[in-house]
């Protein structure tokens, strides 16, 4: 388990995280969702100790604290951060870099095999990774967190470079890891992706993590909440308000309308289908709100 | 640990500035032991014809003079001393045509005591006229100095069991060469390898920080290691150098580590010898204490500047600073003992020469050791008290 206390940092006055307090249990997998510059890898940064909190504190399983360099390496052979693909060194090989992390970290060396088979690396691990694909790189540094192996993994970007298929691989090895009772946090753009797997979504603006939950209460329930409308045009909407002028309407900057209908019946939701048949909408879906709309509810607000 | 030295030690074996520095050395030996060394002309050389040609002359003057009381004191003088001197070239020259390398060897020590005794006490007579270049003030010195270490090391081929010939004589042997190389620039060279070697050791880190930066190792260690790794690495220079001792052993034999090396003693202002294998191994022992000065110098700048041009900047400083202050018999007026620079030619400390040259008993292997050895236990403990500071970053 993992808190951040009042976490506080200012970059040249600006506040880059404002008293961030949260704590992410084991077996969790938690997203991170902020366009570029918003402060989730100065979050990881911190919980790693690379950057120094203005204010607060990372606390590791109740009782380590970054307040030494003893207790640092205490906390970094139970807290990783996937490394950066650029970052690998070009001469040696993928297994090379495999087994330097296995042993920095005493893991068990079985876990190298099974994870190159279970990426399909087999073909190229033994090939310097300075002639790797960026997929095949973005794999290595992933597979390498994986056999370290540790309680706690923080993974920027992870599909980064990555093309469906192993999205999908990567994604199941996740779920699994979370399984063994890992605290996985993982910082993406692939929201589709995301929301199918993370337990808790934060969003990050103005220095503040806030729950997905908070702005769209119920999203993480499995019951309708929303009709999402594409290409519904204003007069339409109009006509829409005047005939349901109870239900709330929302048209998001990626010419998306939602629709809520918390709480409606068969019959009211019926009523709002068979509006937006008579209007000649044809592309809508019954459901809940997306992480993509609330995404752009949330950041492209015009 | 040996996981981190797993990654520090191939990443220095593949940086690509390690790699040149190690062809340049190979490069340099094998240059040295094929062009250099064949034109190797040492002053105290076996010349059959210089010594014929000298004993002929005096013995004709001897065959021919008459003393008598109106004979010039010098005459009497030349009368007087070149009979016994006459018969050590006679040995020499007798031994040198009979190949009988030990007679030799034991006249040509007798010659060279003589020689000196002869030649310091009276200011008539010159040492070997190759001693006398142009502004050398002390040329009678450095050709007294010459002569006893002659006598004293052809002494030692008398004593000792080791094979003798003219490549013996002459120094020209591999170990016989790198007993020079050692006395001269051999161990700038080393160290000047070793701080190329360490000028980036930290610093690099910084083009793969996120693969390094959540090691659980603290930096303390990861400084420790990094040290290992470029001790090993400065070590490993001796491997290319060695190609080139090869070369000359193969040309002119590879010598014997029994052979003499003769060690001045300041104090008594005499020599005796040691073996060439001792001497090697003092040496060897002197640039490792040298090696870990200049590493966890270059360490210590590395993380307080974090800047490499800083390193290099800082060991240059330390490399020339001897050079700034050095003049001949300044240790009789000044404590050089106690600046660490004085002993950065390892070779001519373990043999007394630097001892000679500034005029002084102080400065000597044990001395080196400690004063070394102490500059290291502090740049480590200031190294290790800025590492454990909450704050700090390796890189």
């Amino acid at each position: 388990m993992i808190e951040l206390k009042n976490i506080g940092v200012q970059f040249s006055g600006r506040d880059i995280l404002k008293d961030v307090s949260v704590m992410f249990h084991p077996g969790e997998i938690i997203g991170l969702v902020a366009p570029n510059g918003t402060g989730k890898s100065t979050l990881m940064n911190v919980i790693m100790n690379y950057i120094n909190p203005n204010n607060g504190k990372v606390i590791l399983n109740n009782t380590l604290e970054y307040t030494n360099k003893k207790n640092e390496v205490k906390i970094h052979q139970l807290v990783s951060m996937m490394p950066d693909q650029s970052d690998l060194y070009n001469q040696i090989s993928g297994k090379e870099h495999l087994k330097i992390y296995s042993s920095m970290w005493s893991s068990n060396t079985k876990l190298i095999d099974y994870t190159i088979k279970e990426l399909g690396m087999t073909s190229y691990i033994n090939k310097p990774t300075g002639t790797y694909s960026l997929g095949m790189r973005q794999r290595l540094c992933f597979a390498m967190q994986i056999v370290s192996d540790t309680q706690v993994m923080l993974m920027d970007e992870v599909m980064n470079g990555l093309d469906p298929t192993h999205v999908e691989l990567i994604s199941q090895i996740l779920v699994k890891k979370k399984s063994e009772g890992k605290t996985i946090i993982v910082a993406s753009h692939l929201l589709e992706n995301l929301e199918k797997y993370a337990d808790r979504i934060f969003f990050m603006k103005n220095g503040e993590l806030i729950l997905i939950n908070e702005l769209s209460p119920g999203f993480e329930q499995r019951e309708i909440t929303t009709v999402r409308v594409i290409g519904m045009l204003n007069n339409i909407k109009e006509n829409f308000t005047k005939v349901f002028p109870e239900t709330n309407v929302k048209v998001l900057p990626n010419d998306i309308t939602l629709i809520d209908v918390r709480g409606y019946d068969s019959r009211e939701l019926g009523h709002i289908v068979e509006f937006l048949k008579e209007n000649q909408l044809i592309e809508f879906s019954v459901g809940k709100v997306t992480l993509n709309d609330l995404y752009s509810m949330y950041y492209q607000e015009v | 640990m040996r996981a981190y030295f797993k990654i520090e030690f191939l990443q220095f074996m593949s940086n690509k500035k390690n790699i040149a520095i190690y062809v340049i050395l190979l490069f340099f030996s094998c240059y040295y032991a094929l062009k250099t060394a064949p034109e190797y002309d040492p002053i105290e050389k076996v010349d059959e014809y210089e010594i014929e040609a000298r004993y002929l002359t005096r013995e004709e003057f001897l065959n021919n003079v008459v003393i008598n009381n109106w004979t010039h004191p010098l005459t009497v003088f030349a009368a007087t001393i070149y009979p016994q001197w006459n018969e050590y070239d006679k040995k020499r020259l007798d031994a040198i045509r009979q190949h009988n390398m030990k007679e030799y060897a034991e006249s040509t020590s007798k010659w060279y005591s003589y020689a000196d005794e002869m030649t310091l006490k009276n200011g008539y007579l010159y040492y070997n006229p190759r001693y006398y270049t142009y502004e050398n003030t002390y040329a009678t010195w450095d050709g007294h100095y010459a002569y006893l270490y002659s006598a004293s090391r052809y002494e030692g081929y008398t004593e000792g069991e080791s094979d003798l010939s003219i490549n013996v004589f002459e120094e020209r042997t591999a170990l016989q060469t790198l007993q020079r190389l050692l006395h001269s620039y051999l161990p700038l060279i080393l160290i000047v390898s070793c701080m190329f070697f360490t000028v980036d050791v930290v610093l690099k880190d910084r083009r793969n920080t996120t693969l390094l930066q959540g090691l659980p190792l603290s930096d303390w260690r990861k400084l420790l290691v990094k040290g290992g790794v470029s001790l090993l690495g400065s070590l490993l220079a001796i491997i290319p150098l060695s190609v080139g001792l090869f070369i000359i052993g193969a040309r002119n034999g590879l010598g014997d580590f029994e052979l003499p090396v003769p060690i001045y003693l300041a104090s008594e202002k005499l020599f005796s010898n040691i073996t060439i294998g001792q001497y090697v191994m003092q040496n060897l022992l002197f640039i490792v204490f040298w090696f870990l000065f200049f590493i966890s110098l270059i360490l210590l700048v590395s993380i307080v500047i974090k800047n490499e041009f800083a390193n290099l900047l800082v060991g240059s400083v330390f490399v020339i600073a001897e050079f700034m202050y050095y003049a001949r018999g300044i240790g009789a007026i000044r404590d050089v003992h106690w600046y660490p620079t004085s002993y950065i030619q390892t070779g001519q400390i373990i043999a007394g020469y630097r001892n000679f040259l500034y005029s002084t008993d102080a400065l000597t292997f044990g001395t080196g050791l400690f004063v070394i050895g102490l500059c290291v236990c502090v740049f480590l403990f200031i190294m290790f008290l800025i590492s454990r500071r909450r704050k700090f970053r390796l890189f």
